[in-house]
Order: C-alpha cells, then sequence, then structure tokens
C-alpha cells in the first residue's frame, strides 16, 4: 500500500514537475536553516533544496544564517517560512511555534549531545576539564551548549568560571575543528553531526575523542509558525519531507545528510530539554 | 713568494691572469648575490605588507569583538592559500597583547602573551633574509579605522630564498670556476706559445754550459715582432763570442810567439857571442895544431861553448814542445826560465835574483806547462817592466801542499790597464797584448789566485796553486 502511495507520490509530482514545471504559479518558499553539520557544503544544500522544491513543487529559498537566533527571529518575524531549528529555541518559543516534522536519524527521532576533548588530551570527564578552555556551538543550541551548562549546574557551576575561557564557534563542526586545531581542550558538539563527521571528514573527528554523551534527547526539528502551520506551503513543506525518502532526489538529500527521513514528531519527545532548560533557570 | 718567483714566465702570467679573474668573478658575484638578496629582501618585505594589510582588513573588526574563532578561522584560511604557505605561523593578540588565536594554537595557546612568541621579531622594514636564519619573525601592528587595535606576529618560512641564494652562489662559483679554468687554460696556451721563443733563447743561453748555441732558424718566430727581432739579435751576439773567443785564442798563440820573437833576438845574441868565441877557438886549434896544450884547452873552450848552445836550444825546444803540458814541473823548468830570462835581463844590465826551493824528489804534482808559461809571461813582463839596471826577481817554493811564485821588479809600478788584464775579466782592450791575461786564464784554469802589491818601490806578482788542483790538471 505504502509502495502504491509512494509511486503514485512519485508519478505526480513527476508529472506536475513535467508539465507545470517546478515553482509555476506558486510563491517561494522560504525555509531557514540553522548551521547543520554540512551548512559549508553547498552541494548538500543544494540537494536539500532541490529535493524540497520537487516534492513542493515550488521554489524553495534556503535562509542561512549564522546564528540560531537570526533563523529563529526571522521565523517569528515570519522571514521565512519554517525552519529547521534546534529543540532548545523551539521550547524557548512553543507558544508561538508549532512542530512540522522531525528527522529520523538511525532509526528514531533522537540524538546526543557529546563533550569532546583531543585526541591526546588525559581527560575523561567534565569534571577534568576545569580551567581549560571550551568551544561551545551556539548559546541557542541544545546539544552546542544546553547540555553542557546544565550538566555544570547541576554540579553547582556555571561555564563561565569553570572555564577560563569559552567561546561560541557557531557551528557545530566549527567546535570540532577547534578543539581537534587545539584552540580549545573541549567542546560541546551534537552527537549527529560529530558521527556524520566521522563518516565524512575521519580524518577531523580522529584528533577528537568523546569523553562523554548525554542522554537521547529530541532532534532538531523543523518548525512553523503556529499560526501559518495549516497554510498550505506549510502543509506542502511538511508532505515534502514525510515523503522525501520516497524520491530519488530526496533519497540522495537524506543520504547526504545521513538521515533516515523525517516523521511526525510527539511533543514529548523534547521533555528531555525542557527538563535542562527549567535546571537552568533555576 | 719565493716558489712562485721561481716559477717560469710562461706559468706565471695565465696563473696571474686565472687570479685576476678570479678577483674580477669574486667582486662579480658578490654584486650578483648582494642584487638577489636585495631583491628577496624587497619581496619578503611586500609579501609581509600585503599579509599584515590583509589580515588587518579581515580581523579588525573580529579583533575589535574578541571573536576567537572568527580570528582563528579567517587565519587558519588565510595560511591555506599560497601567500599563506610562507607564513607559517600567525598569532593575533589584542591591545593588551593577549592572544586572541594563532594558526598553530599548541604552540602559541589562546591568552598567552604575544610578547612571549614575538621574541626579538623584527618590523616591517627591518625584515631581511641575508641572515642565515630559514624563519623569519615579523611583528606588525593590526590596524583597523585609524587606530591600533591589536598585533600581528608571523613567522615566514624563508628557507627557499635561502636555498635560491645558496643554488646561485654555487651556480656562481661553478660557472666562474669552469670560465676561469677555460680562461686560464687558453691563456697558459697562447701565453706558452708567446713566451715559446723566450723559452728557447733562456735554454739556449743556460743550458749550454757557458758556450751559448745559436737559436735554430726553426725556432725563430716569423715576421718582424720583438722576439723575432730578440732571437736574430742574440744570434748575432753569439756568433760575435765565437768570434770573439776565437779571436782570443789566436791571439794567446800569437801572443807565444811573441814572446818567442821577444826571446829570438836574445837567443841569437846569445849563441851569436859564443859563436864569435868558438870560431877563434877553431882558428886558435888550426893556428896551433902542434901544440897539444892549445889545442886541449881549445878544445875545452869548444866543449863548454857548445855545451851551452846546446842548453839554450833545448830550453827553447822544451818552452814550445807540446807534451810539455803533460808532465810534472820540476826544478829544471825554473832552471830553463832562467836560462831563457837571463839573456833579456842581461841586455839590460838587469841583476836577477833566482830563488827557487823544490823538493829535491824531482817532480812536483804540478803540472809543467801552463806554469813554465804564467812564470815565463811575468819575468818577460817584469824584465820589461824594470827597465835599464833595474833589478827582477823571481822565488818559487812550495809550502802546505801549495806551490808559490813571485816575481818581482823594481819597474814604475804596472799600469792601469795591464792590472785590469791580470786581475779583472773586463774585456781587453786593442792594442794591449794578452800576456798578463793569458797568466790569468791559466792561473784560474789552475784553480789558483794572484796577488798584486807594490811596496818599496817594488812590484810584486805572486801566482799561488794549490797541490791538489795544480795535480789534478798535471794528470788530466
Amino acid at each position: 500500500m505504502n509502495r502504491s502511495i509512494d509511486r503514485r507520490a512519485f508519478l505526480g509530482a513527476t508529472i506536475a514537475a513535467t508539465v507545470c514545471g517546478p515553482a509555476h504559479g506558486q510563491s517561494v518558499f522560504r525555509l531557514g536553516l540553522t548551521p547543520v553539520f554540512l551548512d559549508n557544503d553547498a552541494a548538500v544544500i543544494d540537494g536539500l533544496r532541490r529535493a524540497l522544491s520537487r516534492g513542493m513543487a515550488r521554489e524553495i529559498e534556503l535562509v542561512q544564517r549564522r546564528t540560531y537566533q537570526e533563523i529563529t527571529g526571522m521565523l517569528l518575524e515570519r522571514s521565512v517560512d519554517g525552519a529547521w531549528l534546534c529543540g532548545y529555541p523551539y521550547l524557548q518559543h512553543a507558544d508561538t511555534l508549532q512542530l512540522v516534522t522531525v528527522p529520523i536519524w538511525r532509526g528514531g527521532p533522537l540524538y546526543q549531545s557529546y563533550l569532546i576533548v583531543g585526541a591526546e588530551d588525559a581527560a575523561t570527564e567534565l569534571a577534568d576539564l576545569r580551567g581549560g578552555t571550551h568551544a561551545f556551538s551556539d548559546p541557542d543550541s541544545n546539544s552546542g551548549y544546553l547540555v553542557t551548562a546544565t550538566d555544570l549546574r547541576r554540579r553547582g557551576e556555571r561555564p563561565e568560571t569553570f572555564f577560563s575561557r569559552s567561546i561560541f564557534t557557531y557551528g557545530h563542526r566549527n567546535v570540532v575543528r577547534a578543539v581537534a586545531d587545539g584552540l580549545v581542550q573541549s567542546g560541546s558538539v551534537d552527537g549527529y553531526v560529530w558521527e556524520a563527521l566521522a563518516q565524512i571528514e575521519p580524518e577531523l573527528t580522529a584528533n577528537t575523542r568523546v569523553i562523554g554523551k548525554s542522554e537521547w534527547l529530541g532532534f532538531p526539528p523543523i518548525c512553523a509558525r503556529r499560526d501559518g502551520f495549516a497554510s498550505e506551503p506549510v502543509q506542502a513543506l511538511r508532505a515534502a519531507l514525510l515523503e522525501m525518502n520516497t524520491t530519488d532526489e530526496g533519497q540522495q538529500a537524506l543520504s547526504a545528510l545521513q538521515l533516515d527521513g523525517f516523521a511526525d514528531a510527539p511533543a514529548a519527545l523534547f521533555d528531555g530539554i525542557a527538563a535542562r532548560m527549567r535546571d537552568l533557570e533555576q | 713568494m719565493p716558489t712562485l718567483t721561481r716559477l717560469p714566465l710562461s706559468l706565471k702570467l695565465p696563473l696571474l691572469a686565472a687570479a685576476m679573474m678570479v678577483l674580477v668573478g669574486a667582486v662579480a658575484s658578490q654584486q650578483v648575490l648582494r642584487a638577489l638578496a636585495r631583491v628577496q629582501d624587497e619581496r619578503v618585505q611586500e609579501l609581509a605588507q600585503m599579509h599584515v594589510e590583509g589580515l588587518s582588513v579581515a580581523l579588525g573588526p573580529l579583533v575589535l569583538r574578541r571573536d576567537i574563532w572568527e580570528v582563528y578561522d579567517t587565519l587558519d584560511r588565510a595560511s591555506q592559500s599560497s601567500e599563506g604557505r610562507r607564513m607559517i605561523l600567525t598569532a593575533v593578540a589584542d591591545e593588551a597583547g593577549r592572544v586572541l588565536a594563532a594558526t598553530d594554537p599548541r604552540r602559541v595557546p589562546v591568552d598567552s602573551s604575544i610578547a612571549d612568541f614575538a621574541g626579538s621579531a623584527d618590523g616591517l622594514d627591518a625584515l631581511s633574509v641575508s641572515r642565515a636564519k630559514p624563519i623569519l619573525r615579523l611583528i606588525a601592528p593590526l590596524d583597523y579605522q585609524g587606530r591600533t587595535v591589536g598585533q600581528i606576529v608571523s613567522e615566514l618560512d624563508v628557507s627557499d630564498l635561502l636555498s635560491e641564494r645558496r643554488e646561485a652562489l654555487i651556480l656562481l662559483i661553478l660557472g666562474n670556476a669552469l670560465a676561469i679554468g677555460v680562461l686560464a687554460l687558453a691563456g697558459y696556451l697562447a701565453i706558452r706559445k708567446m713566451l715559446g721563443p723566450v723559452s728557447v733563447l733562456a735554454r739556449q743561453m743556460t743550458e749550454t754550459k757557458g758556450e751559448p748555441h745559436p737559436i735554430a732558424t726553426t725556432e725563430i718566430p716569423k715576421g718582424d715582432g720583438e722576439l723575432a727581432r730578440l732571437a736574430r739579435i742574440y744570434n748575432t751576439m753569439v756568433g760575435a763570442v765565437a768570434a770573439k773567443a776565437e779571436a782570443e785564442r789566436r791571439l794567446a798563440e800569437r801572443e807565444r810567439f811573441v814572446a818567442l820573437g821577444r826571446l829570438s833576438s836574445s837567443l841569437a845574441h846569445e849563441i851569436n857571442n859564443p859563436l864569435g868565441g868558438l870560431l877563434n877557438v877553431t882558428d886558435t886549434i888550426r893556428n896551433f895544431p902542434d901544440r897539444p896544450d892549445v889545442v886541449r884547452q881549445s878544445a875545452d873552450l869548444l866543449d863548454r861553448g857548445l855545451r851551452h848552445l846546446r842548453d839554450v836550444t833545448r830550453a827553447t825546444l822544451d818552452l814550445n814542445r807540446v807534451d810539455a803540458e803533460g808532465r810534472h814541473l820540476r826544478s829544471a823548468d825554473f832552471d830553463d826560465l832562467k836560462l831563457l830570462i837571463q839573456p833579456e835581463t842581461s841586455r839590460r844590465t838587469q841583476d836577477l835574483d833566482w830563488s827557487v826551493c823544490l823538493p829535491d824528489d824531482g817532480a812536483v804534482p804540478f803540472a809543467a806547462g801552463p806554469i813554465r808559461q804564467i812564470s815565463l809571461n811575468l819575468l818577460l813582463n817584469a824584465a820589461a817592466a824594470a827597465g835599464y839596471g833595474g833589478r827582477v826577481g823571481l822565488k818559487a817554493e812550495t809550502q802546505d801542499r801549495s806551490l808559490t811564485i813571485e816575481i818581482s821588479d823594481t819597474g814604475e809600478g804596472m799600469p792601469r790597464a795591464a792590472l785590469d788584464r791580470l786581475l779583472t775579466d773586463e774585456p781587453l782592450n786593442p792594442g794591449g797584448g794578452v800576456g798578463l791575461r793569458l797568466v790569468r786564464e791559466l792561473t784560474l784554469s789552475l784553480g789558483g789566485r794572484i796577488v798584486h802589491e807594490r811596496a818599496d818601490g817594488q812590484t810584486r806578482v805572486t801566482v799561488t796553486i794549490r797541490q791538489e788542483q795544480g795535480a789534478f790538471h798535471a794528470q788530466g
């Protein structure tokens, strides 16, 4: 059944693409992207854009900014129609934002935050990193900031005092680079990004070592404004994402992103992050 | 240096030319290397300036924000560029000198003091590759929007420039050595060819045992160059020397006959006097054949007269006998000399002091011929010098294996020209005779020496001959 639907969807998309051509008669859909692991790889971004464009039968503009905050802000002020955010900013604005879909990675919509050090570093746990330098990804990143910050808070510490210096690199790959190159002693990084880099840039991750992994937490979701969720473009996005693994282009894009696909996200998926947020605010 | 002066001209000149070429090559090489160093310095300074200016533009706002990651990321990307490869390490610090980031964070950690890394870094203008350091360190202010917001310290790898300079040096040395070698060889061959006639001339003059030989016509350079003229003049000189030697030999020969000629009148007188007496004796015998006492007395007179004539004749023959030079000296040789000189002294009514003291064993190991000739020439000279009524003396003795013959006279003394002939090798003046020069040459050939002194109105010429030399020549 699924196969026939897939085939039908595929054929429909193909016919639509052939008869109408992409993006005819539709306004451009603007999708914001937080710095994903391959945000520096134009081919991956372009693959994703083409797959979505084909799936949504319209032009897709992928909007990238340096920080999570910028993308979240753009979504909130409707500069973009949807955005691939992190669970942390989503929860920060849960009253305004709504989940569209969540990526499936290694069979589930979950990922971990990794605490990494240089390959030669003797540290084995967070406590060993006291007085060292640390790289966070983004102050609005769950895996790249919130997890380590809450771990420290739970120990009665604060990043500003626990580390001699902490920096933000505004990119998970940059965190890995900063640690691998010795710019900082340790870093907080998205576990999915680290694992994906281990596949495509093993020489980079080989210079780092994971000394801590968080509990499994909700994977960074695709969000839209709550008030625009029911709109046709957002629903088209949702459908295109959910059916991305049914097209060649979609599979190529997913393969490049090392994802299995997209699925509807239960609200409870981000309870873990919510719990950490509460701990941090205490 | 003495070794150099002993070198032949055909080697010395090419060596000199090669040395000059080495000097010129060294100076030229030095100039080339200096120019290369200047170009490299300018290149490095220009590159460093571009590097600093580029980083200042890119990093200015990041340094102001203290954005460590962005500073690092920018430096890291800059170091990947081709220009960045010369910059092996760059560190950027804030105004306070605290490191924000470096391309090698392990060497220059974040928050460390830039001064510790900068050390003795040079400013842009002082950057120079001329020091033998493969890595230069540069320090420059990071200016942004008209003010200094930080510092940049970079390490520049200039090992390739130093290798370039070394290669240039090696190429220059090899090139110069090759050029100098080729030119020196060519110079050597050319100069050797040019100086060939001079070498031939030197060989002809030095390797012919005091008897210069003319240069063969085939060895005289063609044309009318200096060397050709020199060779021809040399040949003319050799001819003149040979002619002169021949003339001297003939003159010496003539002198011997001159001496004989001078003797012949005395001899004629010596023979003529007794002949008159002898003829009287024969008349007496013819007139008084019946008086045995008269005949006997006349026969005795006749015998003495004839013996005297025989002695005179023998002495004259001995003087001219060729084999006289081959035998040893005897006392009798001086008796002969006395016999020969007596008529000369008698004619001038001169007194003759004669003292010969030789060993009794007969032959003395000195060559008879030359010594007789020496003595006779000196005696004739003394007799001529002493004048009428003068005194002539001869004293011959052997002592300490040497023979001394002293000839003295009471004349006015020997004139300058005569002394030159006897005591020096100066050329003979025309018309002076060669008797005294013959004395000198014979004495020297026997290894002897001649001393002249003038004292108490007497002229004394002493000839001393060592026995070994005299004996050697006598046996030879």
